[in-house]
């Protein structure tokens, strides 16, 4: 599985991890009221899509730069691949 | 006191194949420049200001003049800076220069270097290096971290025929003779 680095290329696979589903990038306030159940939803509850998926990886052999992509999960196709960094920001985080 | 005598990661190791040669070099120190968060301009313009150049993009390098660090761009924020070693000490060189718009790492002793150079090397090096290595997708200077027989690996393509190979010190013996290998390969 090749993997299209926004800033490097193309890439293989075996060169990057995968951690999960990049909902894990909207963490919760830890200070909310009812952060407790939003903290369970935030690490328990995930959808699991057969099709499109969006999905963290980190480049651990390469430029260190976590990436999300987006991957059919029936297919393996990846249709688009995002800094996170920038994924993160649009979302309102500071960093 | 007893008097020890450096010694480099493979022993100074030097090979020649047909239009290949592989040498280990151990003549130069590495310095990662990392930039703080929210500084990124305040690095670039101290670059700018003490050598001249701007930093690289993520992929590229750039030399400052002779006798002056080459810059790797290695990832978002961070690069590395490769120059001949001196007596003085690696980050004393370079914050000298950029004073503390960065953080400074000395990794000199951290990494074997290996040389391999000669009209065959992209053969030896495409069985065990996953990266296109085509002089035209792959330029003169061009950077880039990937993996080799499973070990991390800095690539550098110092010249049409010559790629510099980084990999961590404490496995530098079984990289070589994954390096060996290959050349060997295409004998």
């Amino acid at each position: 599985m090749i993997i299209n680095h926004p800033l490097l290329g193309p890439r293989d696979a075996s060169e990057f991890v995968y951690l999960g589903d990049a909902s894990l990038i909207d963490r919760p306030d830890w200070q909310a009221k009812d952060a407790q159940q939003q903290f369970h939803d935030y690490l328990y509850l995930r959808d699991n899509p057969a099709g499109a998926h969006r999905e963290l990886w980190f480049h651990e052999q390469g430029d260190r730069s976590w990436l999300v992509v987006t991957r059919d999960t029936i297919t393996h196709e990846i249709t688009n691949v995002e800094l996170a960094r920038d994924v993160a920001l649009q979302r309102g985080r500071g960093r | 006191m007893p008097r020890l005598a450096p010694s480099s990661p493979l022993n100074g190791f030097r090979q020649e194949f047909d239009r290949l040669e592989i040498t280990e070099i151990t003549d130069l120190a590495l310095v990662s420049i990392a930039s703080p968060q929210g500084r990124e301009a305040e690095l670039a313009s101290a670059v700018s200001g003490a050598y001249g150049i701007a930093l690289p993009p993520v992929g590229s390098s750039v030399e400052a003049d002779a006798g002056e660090p080459r810059f790797l761009g290695l990832q978002p924020g961070q690069c590395f800076a490769l120059f001949e070693r001196q007596d003085e000490g690696p980050v004393d060189i370079i914050a000298r220069k950029l004073s503390d718009a960065g953080y400074y790492t000395d990794q000199s002793d951290s990494w074997a270097v290996l040389r391999v150079s000669g009209t065959r090397c992209r053969e030896a090096l495409e069985r065990i290096c996953p990266l296109d290595l085509h002089p035209q997708t792959f330029v003169t200077g061009a950077v880039a971290r990937t993996v080799m027989e499973h070990l991390g690996v800095i690539i550098f393509r110092d010249g049409e025929d010559s790629f510099l190979l980084l990999s961590a010190r404490s496995s530098a013996p079984s990289f070589l003779h994954a390096v060996v290998t290959s050349a060997k390969n295409i004998q």
